[in-house]
């Protein structure tokens, strides 16, 4: 139990620290902010009115904590384009994401588990070799490059999946592909490395001896590397949120990344800032639990 | 004693020296040939040769958007590629050497607050800290990489750490602080050279990622240079229908370095790993 209070408080101490990082960062960029939100022709009288609405003019220390309570109360002002809230805005932008990174992120865990334990168990067959080409290949084409192809080939030249829309099921599955391709190589490289590693402890040869089916050992060895897998996935949810958002663009879903890409071109300072923190919050609190995941499942990670 | 080379250390080695003969010559013309060290020369902007397919009027890889030969302006972006790779991995990984090898030996003062910063960056999500940073600030070559760096060092010091560990309980370090060498000498003389190899290996592994996440800033309209693979990937997008020789070229290039660097940092790290046995059925 005290594993567990520890890694709260830890959990509490990096964010409260990336909060500050993110803080820190936005204050003390070069340049005045409001002058940079309202352009180089603002008037003299604009600025202070702007400053005051965005209670620039407190003391740091003070913005500083009402920058906390602002987070955790869910209220990050305005947007200066569209002038609704913050919030608001990311309630509205949320589902997509969530729909697209969470399938995505199933998906290629179960085929990066399969595939991985099937390249260690034929090991230096040809389905190894398949499987390591294969991955080699996926990882070299990002996201924005894999992307744009997919929609040249599936809905260009086949014809088979719509454009770039959003509403249907139809509309999910090639952005869903295009993120699945890179997630499913990482994870199934790391599964067989993993599944190598475990298979040659003693411990496996000692199951065969007590007469165990391959079967079960199979199972045994995948549930062991398991923790590693998901730790793995772990690191890799900046990536899946990074390429969640570069996937939206491509594919014109109203989803955090068009957001974040919208807001970006506009200037729109606010609504960049809200989506870059409510999405660190998302990332630490998955990492978490991530964290507390892989102790109920091998009970060595908190020893 | 002596290992050979695998097979896919020996392909990245070839597909990157290609890569590198590529933008040498592509430094000597546009710096020496055709323009000057302080003006370098750029490609040049025909809006009547705009999105020519590839093969047409004498442009063996076509046109962009602004009518500019596909040959040039991909030259032009890996250099830049190429430039920022090198410039943030060199740095994070003097960096992370630094940081990896104070939080290995130093005193517990120097050491917990330097493995909690270590921990703290390793699992923040760094492009997003990236974004952010590169929109607030704009967008420069500059920022740019200082934000890579300041995001990529701690991978590096992780992987010094644990090597310097592993070094320090060795022999041949007892037998030099015996023999009186000084703290610096100690880390210049016997640690560098003994976790070298392995921060090669990251280095080269690295890069591709600076690499990807310096054309995913791109792509964003955040990257540093308007040459940068990602920004002309966004530009190919929106003329997907028009012009897909663009989207594809684009991405067949950086996949070719992004591939030659990971084969290399994969190919070194098996040549240098002892567990390199993973692979061979025992």
């Amino acid at each position: 139990m005290s594993g567990l209070v520890k890694k709260s408080l830890y959990f509490l101490l990096t964010l409260f620290i990336s909060l500050s990082a993110i803080f820190i960062l936005i204050r003390f960029s070069p340049g005045d902010p409001v002058e940079r939100i309202l352009g180089p022709n603002a008037k003299q009288e604009d600025i202070l009115k702007y400053r005051e609405q965005l209670k620039l003019d407190r003391p740091l220390s003070e913005q500083y904590k009402n920058y906390f309570i602002d987070i955790f109360k869910g209220d990050m002002g305005t947007s200066l384009f569209s002038k609704k809230k913050v919030t608001e805005l990311l309630i509205e932008h949320f589902p997509p994401t969530l729909i697209i990174s969470f399938f995505a992120v199933s998906i290629s865990l179960i085929l990066g588990v399969i595939l991985g334990v099937l390249a260690g168990y034929f090991q230096s067959t040809y389905i190894d070799h398949l499987a390591r080409a294969l991955s080699i290949t996926s990882l070299a084409f990002p996201i924005f490059s894999l992307g744009p192809v997919l929609v040249l080939l599936f809905s260009i030249k086949f014809r088979i999946f719509p454009v770039s829309e959003w509403g249907s099921l139809s509309h999910a599955i090639l952005p869903i592909l295009t993120l699945i391709i890179p997630l499913t190589a990482i994870l199934s490289k790391m599964t067989r490395n993993k599944y190598l590693e475990e298979a040659r402890y003693p411990w496996v040869d000692f199951l065969r001896a007590k007469g165990m089916d391959n079967m079960g050992i199979q199972l045994r060895l995948v549930k062991i590397c398991l923790p590693t897998i998901l730790n793995i996935m772990g690191i890799q949810l900046s990536v899946v949120l990074a390429g969640t958002m570069v996937t939206e663009t491509i594919f014109d879903i109203p989803g955090m990344g068009t957001l974040l890409f919208e807001s970006i071109q506009n200037r729109d300072y606010p609504v960049v800032q809200g989506v870059i923190i409510y999405s660190t919050l998302v990332y630490m609190i998955i990492y978490f639990l991530v964290d507390l995941i892989n102790e109920k499942i091998d009970p060595r990670i908190s020893a | 004693m002596k290992k050979k080379l695998g097979f896919e250390a020996r392909i990245g080695i070839s597909i990157i020296s290609l890569y590198l003969v590529w933008s040498m010559g592509w430094f000597i013309y546009g710096y020496f040939l055709k323009g000057t060290l302080s003006n370098p020369y750029r490609p040049i902007d025909d809006l009547s040769l705009e999105l020519l397919s590839p093969f047409k009027s004498g442009f063996i890889l076509g046109t962009d958007v602004f009518g500019r030969s596909l040959i040039e302006t991909l030259s032009a972006g890996l250099l830049y590629s190429f430039g920022i790779g090198v410039l943030v991995s060199l740095s994070a990984a003097i960096l992370g050497t630094i940081i990896g090898y104070l939080s290995a030996l130093g005193s517990k003062w120097v050491r917990v607050p330097f493995d909690l910063l270590t921990n703290l960056i390793f699992v923040f999500p760094s492009i997003l800290i990236a974004i952010l940073f590169m929109s607030f600030i704009g967008p420069s070559i500059l920022a740019l990489v200082f934000v890579l760096t300041i995001t990529g060092w701690p991978s590096y010091a992780k992987i010094v750490r644990g090597e310097v560990k592993r070094i320090y309980s060795q022999s041949f370090v007892e037998a030099s602080l015996a023999s009186g060498i000084s703290k610096t000498g100690l880390f210049l003389k016997v640690i560098i050279p003994n976790i070298l190899p392995i921060v090669l290996v990251q280095v080269c592994l690295g890069m591709s990622g600076v690499i990807i996440s310096e054309a995913t800033l791109g792509f964003l309209g955040i990257g540093g240079s308007e040459y940068s693979f990602g920004s002309n990937l966004s530009l190919a997008k929106s003329v997907l229908l028009e012009a897909p020789h663009m989207t594809v070229i684009y991405g067949l290039v950086l996949g070719g370095l992004i591939m030659g660097l990971n084969l290399l940092g994969d190919g070194f790290r098996d040549y240098l790993d002892p567990k390199n046995n993973l692979g061979k059925k025992i």
